[in-house]
C-alpha cells in the first residue's frame, strides 16, 4: 500500500427526523425549540408516540398535564403512549 | 431664707442688685455668695407680696442697660480711627456680661415666659401684634438694646469701616483679624434669640454691601490681570485669588456667606470671561496642556454648564486622535494594531481624565462617546458598515489560536479582557458575533485553540458584557465539543463490544444543527472512500441506537485525516482534508489516474475537486502529465521523488483558506438576514403588548430594544413593518401613520 489512512476526524451535524416539519402543538419547526425554550437541540428534545405522532417533549407534557380524564394524542385522539 | 412670697422693699433691693449688675455687665469680679444673694433677690422681687415687682424690675433693668449702652456708644463714636477695636472690646465685654445677666435674671425670665404664654392664651383669636411691646428675656433684651442703641446709630459708620478693612486685607495690608471677625459676627450674634431671620441684620447691614464690593474689586482685578497675563497665567492667578478669598471669608465672615462670596468671585473672574476661556479651551485640549486644563477644570466646574464646551472639545479631540490612529494602520496584522490603537487611546485619555479632570463623570462619558464614535466610524458614506467588529474578532482569533509565541494564561486573559473593553464600544455587536462564531467554529473543529479554558473564559466575558442570548450559540458550540468527546469514548467501547476493527483511528465531532455557523453551501456529494466507510457505517448504527429520531449529516469538507505515505524514501505522516485523502488513495492501485476517474469514483463536485487537485499539484504531491487547463482527460501521476524536511506536516490547502472577501460578504449578508428576523420579532412583541401604536413611537421602541445588539437603520425597520403587514401580523388603521396588531 502506498498510502495508508492512519486516522480520520469526521465532522457531522445532527437534526431530528420527524414525519412533519412542525410540532402539532406549538406550530414551530422541529428544528427550532418549543416556545418555552431558548435553544434548540439537546435541551428541547422531541418525543414520539405509539401513534407515530411527534411533538416537542415540553409541548406534549404540557398537553398531557392539562388533560384530566383520558390522555389522548392531540392529533389522532388515540390514547397517548410514549414509543419505547 | 424662705421661698415664701413676702413684702419686699423694691428700692432697697434694686439698689443692691444694681450694684452687682453694673459689675456683671463689665465682667467685674463677683463673689459666689453675692451672686447667690442677688439671684434670690431677683426671685424675691418677682414673687413679692402683695404685688410682685417683676414688671418694675424689668423696666428698671432695661433703663439701666439703655443708659449703659448709650454711654458705651458715645465712647465708641468718639474713638475715631480705633472705632472698630473699641467696638470690639465693648462688644466682647457686653455680650458676655449680657449672658451672665441672663443667668442672674433667670427667675424673671421664667416669669416673663409664663406671662407671655398666658397672654397668648388670653389673646387667642385676637391680633397678637397689637401688644405694644413684647417682654423679652433679659439676655435678649440686652442684645436688643445693643442693636437699637449701638448698631443702628452707628450702622453707616461701621459698614464703611468694615468694608475699608476688607479692602485693605485684599490689597495685602495687615488688618486686625480678630477685631474684624468679632465685629462682623456681632451682627449675627446680636440676633441669636430670634427664631427666624437671624441673619437679616447681618445681611442687610453688611453682607450685601460686602458682596457688591467684592464683585467690583474682582471685576477690576480680573481686567487688570488679563491685561498683563495670558490665559494660562490668568487662570493660575485666579485660582490663587479664589483660594485666598476662601481663606479670607473663613477669617472674617459668618459661615452663611462663605459660598456667596466665593460665588461672587467666580462670577466676576470666571463666568464673566467665559468666552475667553472657552476660546482658549480648544488649543489647550488639542495640545493636551495638562496643567492649564486642570486649572480650567477647577475654574469652570462650579459654574453651571461651564464645562460643556470643554467636554465637547475633549470629545472632538479624542475622536480626531482616534481616527488618525486608526486611519494610519497599515501593513501586517491590522486587527492587532487596531485593538492596540484603541486601547492606547482609551488608556491615555482615561488616565488624563483621572489626573486632570478628577475622574469627572462628564468627561468619562465623553470618552465613552468618543471611543464608540471612533470604533463605529463607517468606512465611507457608501459603505453602511465598518470593519471594527471584524477586526476585533480577528484579533480575538489570533489570540486564541495556537501560536509559536507562548504567552502565559494570565497574559492571555488580560488581553482578552482588553478586547472586551473595545467590544463594549461596538454598535454592531451582532456582526462581531457572526465573525467570532465562524472563527470559533474553525478553531474548535480543527483543534486550533490554544486552550479550552481561555475559550470558555472569553465566552463568559462576552456573556457578561452582552447577556446570555448573545452567547448561547457560542456556548452550545463549546458544549458540543465536550459531548463529542464523550461520544467518542462511548463509540470506542461500542465497537470493542461488537468486536469490529475499524482499521483506522476514528473520532468525530457531532454538532447541533443551527448552533454552528456552517453554511450548507459547501456540501457536495461524496463517495466515501472504502477505508472510511466502515467507520461511518458503524458510527451511524451506534448513533441511531443511542439517539433514535436523529439524523446525521456528514460534513466531509470539514473532516480531516492523517495519511501515512509509504512510497517515498522516508515514511511521511501528513494531515489532509478528506477530499485530498480520497484523491491520494486512488493512487494505491495505479500510478496514473485520469481526472474523469477521480470524478466518477469520488463523486465530488467539479468545484471542490478541481480545488483539491490543484492543491495537491501545488504542493508537488502529484504531477499533471500535460500542461494546460484540467479537462476530463487530463491524467496525473504520483510524484515519487517528493521530499520534505519534516516527516510530519500538513498539506496546506487553498480549500481551507476560503477567500476572505467572499467570507466577509457572506457574513454580512447572514447578519442582515438575522437582523431582519430580530427586528420583525421585536416589532411583533411590541405591537402585541401595545395593540395600537404610531409609526414614530414604534420605531423608537424597536431601536431601543435592538440597541444592545446593533443600531438598526430606520429604512430596515420600515421594510420589516411592510413585511409584517404583508404577512398579516399588522395592519394600518384609519388614522395616518398608525398600526394595529392583528391577533
Amino acid at each position: 500500500m502506498k498510502v495508508k489512512v492512519k486516522s480520520w476526524t469526521a465532522v457531522a451535524t445532527w437534526r431530528w427526523i420527524a414525519n412533519d416539519d412542525n410540532c402539532g402543538i406549538c406550530r414551530t419547526a422541529f428544528d427550532g425549540c418549543c416556545p418555552d425554550c431558548k435553544m434548540p437541540g439537546d435541551d428541547c428534545p422531541l418525543v414520539w408516540g405509539q401513534c407515530s405522532h411527534v411533538f416537542h417533549m415540553h409541548c406534549i407534557l404540557k398537553w398531557l398535564n392539562s388533560q384530566q380524564v383520558h390522555q389522548l394524542c392531540p392529533m389522532c385522539r388515540q390514547e397517548w403512549k410514549f414509543k419505547e | 431664707m424662705s421661698l415664701k412670697p413676702r413684702i419686699v422693699n423694691f428700692e432697697e433691693t434694686w439698689g443692691r442688685l444694681l450694684e452687682t449688675v453694673q459689675s456683671v455687665i463689665q465682667l467685674g469680679d463677683i463673689k459666689r455668695g453675692t451672686w447667690s444673694d442677688r439671684f434670690s433677690d431677683v426671685y424675691a422681687l418677682c414673687v413679692a407680696f402683695p404685688e410682685p415687682h417683676s414688671e418694675r424690675l424689668y423696666n428698671v433693668t432695661k433703663l439701666f442697660l439703655e443708659e449703659h449702652v448709650d454711654n458705651l456708644r458715645k465712647q465708641v463714636a468718639g474713638a475715631g480711627e480705633s472705632l472698630l477695636s473699641q467696638y470690639h472690646r465693648f462688644w466682647q465685654q457686653y455680650s458676655k456680661g449680657a449672658a451672665y445677666m441672663d443667668q442672674l435674671y433667670s427667675y424673671l425670665n421664667q416669669h416673663i415666659r409664663k406671662q407671655k404664654m398666658s397672654e397668648a392664651d388670653r389673646n387667642f383669636g385676637a391680633f397678637t401684634d397689637t401688644i405694644e411691646e413684647q417682654l423679652m428675656d433679659i439676655g435678649e433684651l440686652a442684645l436688643d438694646i445693643w442693636k437699637r442703641l449701638m448698631i443702628r446709630p452707628l450702622d453707616k459708620c461701621l459698614q464703611e469701616l468694615l468694608l475699608r478693612e476688607m479692602l485693605k486685607d485684599r490689597a495685602g495690608d495687615d488688618t486686625q483679624h480678630t477685631v474684624l471677625h468679632s465685629v462682623i459676627n456681632s451682627l449675627v450674634e446680636v440676633e441669636q434669640y430670634k427664631k427666624k431671620q437671624q441673619l437679616k441684620l447681618y445681611q442687610d447691614l453688611f453682607e450685601i454691601k460686602c458682596l457688591e464690593q467684592t464683585g467690583a474689586f474682582y471685576r477690576k482685578e480680573s481686567a487688570r490681570l488679563l491685561q498683563d497675563h495670558d490665559c494660562s497665567q490668568y487662570m493660575g492667578k485666579v485660582l490663587q485669588r479664589l483660594q485666598e478669598e476662601q481663606l479670607r471669608s473663613r477669617k472674617f465672615l459668618h459661615p452663611s456667606s462663605y459660598h456667596r462670596v466665593l460665588e461672587e468671585c467666580q462670577k466676576r473672574m470666571v463666568a464673566d470671561h467665559m468666552s475667553l476661556l472657552h476660546s482658549e479651551c480648544r488649543t489647550m485640549v488639542r495640545k493636551e496642556q495638562r496643567q492649564d486644563l486642570s486649572r480650567m477644570y477647577e475654574l469652570l466646574k462650579p459654574i453651571t454648564s461651564g464645562l460643556s464646551i470643554m467636554v465637547e472639545e475633549l470629545e472632538a479631540h479624542i475622536i480626531d486622535s482616534g481616527r488618525q490612529a486608526i486611519a494610519g494602520l497599515h501593513g501586517d496584522n491590522i486587527p492587532a494594531q487596531f485593538v492596540e490603537a484603541m486601547l492606547s487611546l482609551h488608556i491615555k485619555f482615561s488616565e488624563m481624565i483621572t489626573t486632570v479632570f478628577n475622574k469627572d463623570q462628564l468627561f468619562t462619558k465623553s470618552l465613552d462617546m468618543a471611543c464608540s464614535s471612533v470604533v463605529n466610524k463607517k468606512l465611507s458614506s457608501k459603505h453602511n458598515s465598518c470593519r471594527s467588529p471584524e477586526l476585533l474578532a480577528r484579533h480575538c482569533d489570533a489570540l486564541l489560536k495556537k501560536s509559536s509565541k507562548g504567552s502565559s494564561e494570565s497574559e492571555l486573559d488580560d488581553r482578552l479582557g482588553q478586547c472586551i473593553l473595545v467590544f463594549r464600544y461596538i454598535d454592531d455587536k451582532d456582526i462581531f458575533q457572526r465573525f467570532y462564531a465562524r472563527m470559533l467554529a474553525k478553531r474548535l473543529i480543527h483543534g486550533l485553540s490554544t486552550s479550552m479554558d481561555a475559550e470558555e473564559s472569553m465566552i463568559n466575558k462576552l456573556k457578561q458584557a452582552c447577556g446570555y442570548e448573545f452567547t448561547n450559540k457560542l456556548h452550545r458550540m463549546f458544549t458540543d465539543m465536550g459531548v463529542s468527546d464523550d461520544l467518542n469514548n462511548k463509540f470506542a467501547k461500542f465497537s470493542q463490544e461488537k468486536e469490529t476493527d475499524l482499521g483506522i483511528n476514528f473520532s468525530i465531532y457531532v454538532l447541533t444543527t443551527g448552533s454552528w455557523p456552517l453554511g450548507q453551501s459547501a456540501l457536495t456529494p461524496f463517495a466515501i472512500s472504502q477505508e472510511l466507510e466502515k467507520s461511518v457505517r458503524m458510527f451511524e448504527i451506534f448513533y441511531s441506537e443511542k439517539f433514535p429520531g436523529r439524523k446525521l449529516t456528514w460534513l466531509h469538507h470539514l473532516c480531516t485525516g492523517e495519511l501515512k505515505l509509504n512510497y517515498l524514501k522516508k515514511p511521511y505522516i501528513v494531515t489532509t482534508t478528506t477530499f485530498q485523502m480520497a484523491v491520494l488513495l486512488m493512487f494505491n492501485n495505479q500510478d496514473t489516474v485520469q481526472y474523469s476517474e477521480l470524478i466518477n469514483s469520488s463523486l465530488i463536485n467539479e468545484k471542490e475537486l478541481s480545488k483539491t487537485v490543484q492543491s495537491l499539484i501545488d504542493t508537488k504531491f502529484i504531477e499533471q502529465n500535460h500542461e494546460g487547463p484540467i479537462t476530463e482527460n487530463t491524467s496525473f501521476t504520483l510524484n515519487l521523488l517528493y521530499s520534505n524536511k519534516r516527516t510530519k506536516f500538513k498539506i496546506t490547502t487553498a480549500v481551507q483558506r476560503d477567500p476572505p472577501q467572499q467570507e466577509v460578504e457572506q457574513t454580512h449578508n447572514a447578519v442582515d438576514e438575522d437582523r431582519k428576523l430580530y427586528l420583525q420579532a421585536a416589532i411583533v412583541r411590541i405591537m402585541k403588548a401595545r395593540k395600537k401604536l404610531r409609526h414614530n413611537i414604534l420605531i423608537q421602541e424597536v431601536i431601543s430594544q435592538a440597541r444592545s445588539r446593533f443600531s438598526p437603520s430606520v429604512s430596515m425597520i420600515k421594510k420589516c413593518i411592510e413585511a409584517l403587514i404583508d404577512k398579516q401580523y399588522l395592519e394600518r388603521t384609519t388614522k395616518a401613520d398608525e398600526y394595529a396588531y392583528v391577533a
